[in-house]
């Protein structure tokens, strides 16, 4: 923390400094257009704008995108999720209810590359927004659109949010104690970065047959795809053996020791062995290496089927020790182990700090800097970069539609008066 | 490998079969029968998921997958889960190898060393995922690859990243879920932390973030012909996904708990159990959202008034009182009416689907999220379709993990120009 902080400087780089090619990123002269609210599409659009591309994130004149209500206030009003996740982004409002207002979003959209959407299907369709539309007028154009559901099938009109999408694509169900309520997965927001992440590659990936055949299409993720799509051979182990995956409490039962042990000082160490030279170090880092050789836990079999007795050594050895002791003990064995970092615990460790995970960006609106996490992935030659963070509602609207549409001054000032923008 | 075919009577020319749906997406008016990668070739050197994923998915997009692995046994992933008829695939190995070509090199030798370096100025993108120093320790560092391959493009996907201090900890993704941040959080308050789901997470997340580097290095390598590495920790992945909290910790201090099946932020935000004992997750994130579930969904409109629990602050500060009600209700009837009626007053519901019930959903089908094809020694394996979806150039899957070593003589020969005997002669030294 004191050690980002001390990093104060009003623009951020990755950490990987090779070769900087500041002009050239990959995206840039890219222009996004980021109509869509809270985290989904606009993660996707704001990973184009680490990489270079110009982010117009469109908003409603009353409020803005939700998401600057969403967590907790800063200051200057909007919440610290919008500060970081709407980094890079220039704000123009618009109301697209109004038919001036969808004039001037056309015109925007013919100005533009890539535009991102997460209306309920069927939405801007109603406005006169639909694909159709927006594709006859700028062929090129790639549309990401995201929704819970998707823009097909039998749900599509029902209202999604990451909670439902973890419920509905499998993971909830998975997450906590047996024969217990089922838990949360950690994070309330998991579907929507993922499908942010699955969203960019559809993009660039359309950008690119774009470069090549000069069309233009548009790309359909769902938050519970995202999440469904992440479940190994749960699918193909239901299709062949009818086998139903169910919750497994605090250890994964594919291997063993494979969980979450308590330590003395009450804090928490994830251990994995996932083999049994694994867990012959792990036996070693408990100054019990005969428990590898033994007859009823060498072998990775053996291991699984009396895992709770497996369980119980690993379980008293973690309680009898420290978190630091535990973790010394891993390391000079070479034991696969992780500490169960709280929030705090990451500000703190020497990797966050090598790998500058978390990066203070100053933020003129506010007078300070804010932590934030860095820009990923690390590119060698082309690395990304935070400029900004979330900008105010509007903060770009005159400069937005003078430059890029050419309106004048008195124009402005009209759509101003007429709630417009 | 071919794909099922539709049963006979059961599909009508030119109409969507969502009971038979195959590998191929097929989204309305798509017309192209090119795809976004054709003509990149990738050589995956990566074990497991974390980074071959991201293979796979441009594989899904038309890029050709090589996969190079160790002779003997080769990709450990082929032994880890459910084992099939073919001894060297189990389920795991089979979904998630799509669309490769399997070749055997022993790395370690000199020989094999030196063949996959006439692959890699063969080849537009290296995806490996060996602990660092690994791949140096062959000849086979960036700084070799980028010299035969100056417009080469590498992901390199660990545990923790390619520096700092832990580069060399084992990396897993039971342990990058710990290390990002995530485990801690999953569970209830005071209590165990579980795991969040018995699903590798972390491995999926990195592999996505891959491709996008992937794809962003391809962009830039088009305008300057320069390649690049791409270097990320699968806990980075994780903890980038967990919105606001570093930043309410940096600000104000703030340490995120466990929260148990609900949120702090909102209420009522979590799940319930039903009158036949299954589970749904109901989401309010605002006052008009509560009003729809109170008076629409639960008749029940005196609890949405503002002097009851109407507002946003009221709810969070009784959230037990509040999803002890609306637990009692949803007790009161089975998953589907309850969801039937949550949903006719436009309240976010969902059932918390096990695998079976993600089988016999009808949404899932006609997405054509579960996708059967037939393995010739296997016989039909359902596994997950393409996402994302592209309306003009959609994702395919062509067949399934391919058996050891399956493509190693015809890549040699194909690409790299090798004779029958010099392949004989590579077996002999056990090279392949």
């Amino acid at each position: 923390m004191t050690d980002a902080k001390a990093k104060k400087k009003s623009s951020a780089e990755t950490g990987a400094d090779a070769g900087a090619d500041k002009g050239r990123l990959p995206l840039s002269g890219i222009r996004v257009i980021d109509a869509a609210t809270f985290i989904a599409a606009p993660y996707a659009a704001g990973i184009c704008g680490e990489f270079g591309a110009e982010v117009i994130k469109v908003e409603h004149p009353l409020g803005g995108d939700p998401c600057r209500n969403f967590g907790t206030p800063t200051e200057r009003g909007d919440t610290l999720a919008w500060l970081s996740e709407a980094r890079n982004k220039k704000s123009v409002t618009l109301d697209l209810r109004t038919p001036r207002g969808v004039e001037l979003f056309k015109r925007l959209v013919v100005e533009a590359d890539v535009l991102c959407e997460n209306f309920r299907p069927g939405t801007l369709e109603k406005w006169g927004l639909g694909w159709d539309v927006l594709h006859e007028l700028n062929p090129r154009l790639v549309m990401l659109r995201i929704s819970g559901y998707g823009q097909t099938g039998p749900y599509r009109d029902r209202p999604g949010f990451a909670r439902i999408a973890h419920a509905v694509g499998g993971l909830a169900y998975l997450a906590g104690m047996p024969d217990e309520t089922p838990v949360t997965p950690g994070s309330t927001t998991l579907a929507d970065y993922l499908t942010g992440l699955y969203g960019v590659i559809g993009v660039l990936l359309a950008l690119e047959y774009r470069d090549r055949s000069g069309k233009g299409q548009y790309v359909d993720a769902a938050l519970y795809e995202s999440i469904f799509r992440l479940s190994d051979e749960m699918v193909p182990a239901y299709a062949m053996h009818g086998t139903v995956r169910e919750r497994t409490g605090q250890h994964n039962l594919i291997a063993c020791p494979l969980g979450n042990f308590r330590t003395k000082d009450d804090k928490w160490v994830a251990i994995a062995c996932t083999t049994n030279k694994l867990f012959e170090a792990l036996a070693l880092a408990m100054d019990r290496p005969e428990l590898a050789t033994d007859a009823r836990y060498g072998e990775h079999s053996k291991r699984l089927e009396c895992r709770h007795e497996v369980n119980e050594i690993v379980s008293a050895w973690c309680g009898a020790l420290t978190r630091d002791e535990v973790e010394a003990k891993c390391q000079a064995a070479g034991a696969p182990y992780s500490p169960l970092h709280n929030v705090a615990d990451t500000f703190a460790n020497r990797q966050f700090h090598a790998r500058r995970n978390l990066i203070a960006v100053d933020d003129p609106v506010l007078g300070d800097t804010l932590v934030v996490p860095n820009v990923l992935p690390r590119l060698s030659e082309t690395p990304g970069e935070i400029k900004s963070l979330g900008p105010t509602l509007g903060q770009h609207t005159a400069e937005v539609l003078e430059d890029l549409l050419g309106l004048d001054p008195a124009e402005i000032e009209q759509l101003h008066r007429d709630r417009i923008i | 490998m071919s794909k099922k075919t539709h049963k006979k009577g059961h599909s009508r020319p030119g109409a969507e079969d969502p009971d038979h749906p195959t590998g191929e997406q097929q989204p309305a008016g798509a017309k192209s029968t090119e795809r976004p990668l054709d003509g990149i070739r990738v050589l995956d050197v990566g074990n497991f998921v974390s980074g071959p994923y991201a293979a796979s998915v441009l594989s899904e997009f038309g890029a050709e997958v090589i996969k190079i692995e160790y002779p003997v046994g080769g990709d450990p992933m082929r032994i880890m889960g459910t084992p099939t008829a073919r001894e060297d695939s189990t389920l795991f190995w089979l979904t998630e190898a799509r669309n490769r070509k399997s070749v055997t090199l022993n790395l370690r030798e000199p020989e094999g060393a030196e063949l996959f370096r006439r692959l890699v100025a063969k080849c537009d993108v290296v995806v490996e995922s060996f602990r660092p120093g690994t791949m140096e320790s062959w000849g086979l560092g960036w700084d070799v690859l980028h010299g035969v391959n100056p417009g080469l493009v590498m992901l390199r996907v660990t545990g923790y990243g390619q520096t700092g201090p832990y580069k060399d900890h084992r990396g897993f993704s039971h342990l990058a879920h710990a290390f990002g941040g995530l485990a801690y959080l999953c569970g209830f308050p005071g209590q165990a932390p579980t795991i969040p789901g018995p699903n590798p997470l972390a491995d999926y997340m990195v592999s996505l973030y891959g491709v996008i580097g992937i794809l962003l290095a391809l962009r830039h390598r088009k305008k300057t012909g320069r390649g690049q590495y791409i270097d990320i920790g699968s806990y980075e992945a994780v903890f980038r996904q967990l919105d606001e909290m570093a930043s309410a910790y940096g600000a104000f201090g703030k340490i995120r708990e466990r929260e148990g099946s609900g949120t702090v932020i909102a209420c009522p935000h979590g799940h319930f159990r039903t009158l036949d004992d299954k589970w749904v997750a109901i989401a309010c994130t605002s006052d008009k959202m509560f009003a729809r579930l109170a008076e629409g969904a639960m008749d029940k409109p005196e609890l949405a008034s503002d002097s009851a629990y109407g507002l946003k602050q009221k709810r969070l500060e009784a959230r037990e009182e509040v999803d002890q009600i609306v637990g009692e209700w949803t007790a009161s009837m089975t998953r589907d009416e309850l969801i039937e009626k949550a949903l006719a007053a436009d309240v976010p519901i969902g059932a918390l689907n096990s695998i079976e019930d993600i089988f016999a959903d009808p949404h899932f089908r006609a997405r054509e999220n579960l996708v059967t094809l037939t393995d010739p020694d296997i016989g039909e394996v359902t596994v997950p379709g393409v996402i994302p979806r592209l309306s003009e150039t959609p994702g395919r899957i062509e067949n399934l993990g391919p058996p050891l070593g399956n493509m190693t003589e015809q890549v040699l020969r194909e690409l790299l120009g090798l004779s029958r005997e010099e392949i004989a002669s590579l077996h002999c030294t056990r090279s392949v």
